[in-house]
């Protein structure tokens, strides 16, 4: 099966800035893969030097264990959704997704089957003769997977193709997206910073975050042990709650109040303890707070405290039987606590 | 990592080759059309040339830049061109500014003008000065001398008297061009945001105040924009006023273009003409150089 | 409400005057290139009178018929266009999309070049032209033609190129189609309106240029607007016939500028708008 992927050591810089500080990386085959992060931490860069858009400063690339670094992105065998979705606005629905293969001389019929294939497959089989601009944003959406899927790639590359959606469509897409990729077996990859369409989408998760891949692994995994204080802070909704903490034996001091560690350590040292506000509590005994403020969202409510200087949130499926404004007292599970080094950052 | 970095460079080079490809005929033909003829021109406002009287032919150094410090003509020339730039331009700014206004409150008819105000520009400048000198400026039977006779304010030379000339020759470039700041500024105009205007309402701003304060800061990278490019007309004219004066009478409409054209091409001093040349290049390149700072500077 | 009633009233006559300072002349021309001579010096002016077609009549027919001089303009303006636009339009693109080195650089050298008063270029054009045997000749001026053309058309065009969406090339090339094929397939199909609007300047330009050609021109090449000095002289104006040619050599830039004037004043604003550095 082809279309595995692998870099290593890539790195980018523009002038002075570095872009991408040496990113390792293996995709199997037929793996939908998620470039997660926020905004200028390098996931879409690392996404165009696939596509080969971007020109490395350093390391190489390679696709089904071929180096591909010098070559050009029509020599790839790659494709590629864009985010604005790049559609040929002087082109028919069907000279668009006919056009990569019409630049390799496929034959008329070969072509106009492929077409047809593709167009009924993301389900625009009636519109071929249409104009991008006169489709809505979710067929165009549509149009750029067939001009992608079309010709068959080893990888798709996709750059955040339901951004411009609203929010209803963004959901279905996404689960249709989901099952034609299973359906194709081809390698995706995909970039977004919307960490539940990663969850939701991906096999695997790589977290960048500055230039650098801070975590790869599955949804559940990147979930449930964020391997550095950046990617706990980043995934989930609320993101995880961090306080400062100092760590003595089994015991987790915080502030005053003295909660039990997930496990021993020998040295006492400073920490910061991350709580998802799913697994956060009201207890007779705990961590002093006052509500600020609850949220009730219907199906789940937010509820925020003050602690100290900083806020804390819940996350309930009931409403609190407190009022904002009530003192009250949280706690947590000794196995909900994520325990980061406060220097570095590093999951302890 | 150096293998790596070698071909990947060579992705970016094949961008730059294409773009150097398509570029270098254009480079090419301006290179050879624009800067070599700059540079000969130099070369010849160092010349004694002089096709009346060939036989003096001969390199004369800085001497052609030293008769200009003496000649009356070329002060006088210098001072029309100043006369002459800066009132067309601040008459076509305040008056295609003006009807802008004016223009853009009156709910239907606006494309009619529109149409009407391009006449003007799209027609040539030699045949602007044509029509004006014998139709419309003509004594006796010009327009605006049967205007200016039934209003019993009489009929004028309006090209033979110097003083009228010079007055005609910025009507006429007026005319023609005073559209191009109506519609540049009647279309900024369009594109200011109406909130903007609603707000200051609510504030109890004034229509004078309005104007002062919204419409002229919003408007005013593009008011600098029609200066710089009236200025740029204004400095480079010449068809209109050839045909209308050819420059007189005497030297009255003479802008340093005009004067520049005769002493090469009538008096066939064509080494004093390029020295003339050589200073209006440098004043124009001088003024748009400062015209486009400043409106990088705002 | 009368007050507004006079405002729509007082707006309206300075719309209407606007037109008419603008039209007027024009339309007067009109009517002038249909009377007699005699009809043209009545006082005070006739505007009841027998139309007659006798100036056309001269111009187009007569010894000093102007049809050779439009078919001048026509032959050189044509040229004028057809070289410009295969020279400009792919500078164009290349400043206005691709990367490079001293793109700046070369962007700035293009405007410059816009901004060169001709008159002070005619006479190195004059002295050079005369040595090659140029003068005179369409070649030549055609040549000449460009030093204005040219600089217009490219920096119209790549405001037309800026346009296009980023991603569009790098769409292509992943479909394969490489430099060239994505410049013809993907990127001039979508520039076409913008080549049409430079194209009909371009043209627009030529037709009325008037200084090199009185200069570098002659018998030979003698574009409609040197003929138009056909009809005056230092001892006769021949007014009606002025009039006449006028309107002829009038009729395409009018038709011209009235199918293009939605584009005109991104026409005439060129430069300026990019030229201040703004990238």
């Amino acid at each position: 099966m082809k279309g595995s992927v692998r870099l290593e050591g890539v790195v980018k810089r523009h002038g002075a800035t570095t872009v991408l500080h040496g990113v390792d990386l293996d995709i199997e085959p037929g793996e939908f893969f998620v470039l997660l992060g926020p905004s200028g931490s390098g996931k879409t860069t690392t996404l165009r030097i696939l596509a080969g858009l971007e020109e490395v400063s350093g390391g190489r690339v390679l696709m089904d264990g071929a180096d591909v670094t010098a070559q050009e992105p029509g020599e790839r065998d790659v494709a590629m959704v864009f985010q604005s979705y790049a559609l040929y606005p002087h082109m028919t629905v069907a000279q668009n997704i006919a056009f990569p293969l019409k630049m390799v001389g496929t034959d008329p019929a070969a072509t106009q089957q492929a077409v047809a294939d593709a167009a009924g497959k993301v389900g625009i089989g009636h519109l071929l003769e249409r104009r991008p601009g006169q489709l809505s944003g979710g067929q165009q959406q549509r149009v750029a997977l067939a001009r992608a899927i079309v010709r068959q790639p080893r990888l798709f590359l996709l750059d955040e193709p339901l951004s411009n959606l609203d929010a209803k469509l963004r959901l279905e897409t996404r689960l249709e997206l989901h099952a034609l990729q299973r359906a194709l077996g081809a390698t995706a990859v995909y970039v977004t910073h919307d960490q539940e369409e990663a969850m939701t989408l991906a096999d695997r998760i790589a977290v960048f975050m500055e230039g650098r891949i801070v975590q790869v692994g599955t949804p559940r995994e990147v979930f449930s042990r964020p391997a550095t204080v950046e990617v706990a802070g980043f995934i989930g909704t609320p993101p995880m709650n961090l306080l400062p903490a100092r760590w003595e034996g089994s015991r987790l001091l915080i502030g005053s109040e003295a909660i039990a560690a997930p496990s021993a350590t020998n040295a006492p040292r400073e920490v910061t303890v991350g709580v998802r506000p799913g697994d956060l509590r009201l207890a007779s005994a705990g961590i002093d707070a006052r509500i600020e403020r609850i949220e009730d969202l219907g199906d789940t409510c937010i509820t925020s405290f003050a602690v100290g200087g900083r806020l804390l949130k819940q996350k309930s499926d009931r409403l609190p039987q407190a009022r904002e404004g009530d003192a009250v007292r949280l706690a947590f599970a000794p196995e909900a606590a994520h325990v980061f080094d406060r220097a570095t950052g590093a999951r302890l | 990592m150096a293998s790596a970095a070698r071909p990947a460079r060579s992705l970016a080079a094949q961008e730059r080759r294409f773009a150097l490809a398509l570029l270098a005929p254009a480079l090419a033909v301006l290179l050879l059309t624009t800067t070599a003829p700059l540079v000969y021109l130099g070369w010849t406002s160092l010349m004694r040339l002089d096709l009346a009287m060939p036989y003096l032919s001969g390199f004369a150094g800085l001497d052609n830049y030293v008769k200009m410090g003496s000649d009356p003509r070329f002060w006088n020339s210098l001072a029309l061109t100043g006369i002459y730039t800066a009132s067309t331009v601040v008459l076509q700014v305040v008056i295609g500014l003006t009807l802008a206004l004016l223009v853009l409150q009156i709910p239907r008819g606006q494309a009619l003008l529109r149409i009407a105000a391009i006449l003007p520009i799209v027609l040539a400048p030699v045949v602007v000065g044509l029509f004006w000198r014998t139709l419309v400026l003509a004594p006796d039977f010009g327009l605006v001398d049967l205007v200016t006779r039934s209003l019993g304010l009489g009929s004028h030379n309006w090209l033979g008297d110097p003083q009228l000339a010079l007055i005609s020759v910025i009507a006429i470039h007026t005319w023609q061009w005073t559209p191009f700041a109506f519609l540049v500024l009647l279309a900024s105009l369009a594109t200011l945001p109406p909130d903007v205007y609603e707000a200051a309402r609510l504030d109890r701003a004034s229509a004078w105040q309005r104007f002062v304060h919204i419409t002229l800061p919003l408007l005013r990278p593009a008011i600098v924009m029609v200066v710089i490019l009236r200025m740029m007309t204004a400095l480079s004219a010449f068809a209109a006023i050839f045909a209308a004066t050819g420059g007189g009478p005497g030297s009255a409409t003479e802008i340093l273009n005009l004067y520049a054209y005769r002493t090469s091409f009538t008096e066939l001093n064509l080494g004093y003409g390029s020295s003339l040349a050589v200073v209006l290049l440098a004043i124009t390149l001088a003024i748009s150089f400062v015209m486009f700072r400043l409106r990088r500077a705002r | 409400m009368p007050r507004t009633l006079w405002r729509r009233l007082a707006l309206a006559a300075v719309a209407g005057v606007g037109v008419a300072v603008w039209v007027f002349p024009v339309l007067w021309g009109l009517l002038t290139s249909f009377k007699t001579e005699r009809d043209v010096l009545a006082y005070p002016p006739v505007w009841l009178f027998k139309p007659t077609l006798d100036n056309y009549r001269e111009v187009i027919f007569g010894a000093s018929s102007i049809v050779p001089n439009l078919w001048s303009s026509f032959v050189l303006a044509t040229a004028t266009t057809l070289l410009t636009m295969l020279i400009a339009v792919p500078a164009a693109y290349a400043l206005g999309r691709l990367r490079f080195p001293a793109k700046r650089m070369s962007g700035f050298y293009v405007l410059v070049t816009q901004m060169l008063p001709p008159v002070g270029l005619i006479i190195p054009y004059y002295l050079v032209l005369q040595k090659l045997g140029a003068l005179d000749t369409y070649g030549g001026l055609t040549v000449i033609y460009l030093t204005f053309a040219l600089p217009f058309a490219i920096w119209l065009m790549v405001t037309y190129f800026e346009d296009i969406p980023l991603e569009m090339e790098e769409a292509a090339l992943l479909d394969r189609a490489g430099r060239l094929r994505t410049l013809w397939y993907v990127i001039l199909p979508q520039v076409r309106g913008g080549i049409a609007v430079t194209t009909i300047f371009v043209f627009l330009n030529a037709w009325n240029e008037f200084m090199f050609a009185v200069v570098l021109g002659g018998n030979r090449v003698r574009p409609v607007t040197v003929a138009m000095f056909n009809f005056i002289s230092v001892e006769q104006t021949q007014w009606a016939k002025v009039a006449a040619g006028a309107m002829l050599a009038m009729l395409p830039v009018i038709i011209i500028g009235l199918f293009a004037q939605r584009h005109i004043v991104k026409g005439l604003t060129v430069g300026a708008v990019k030229g201040g550095g703004r990238r």
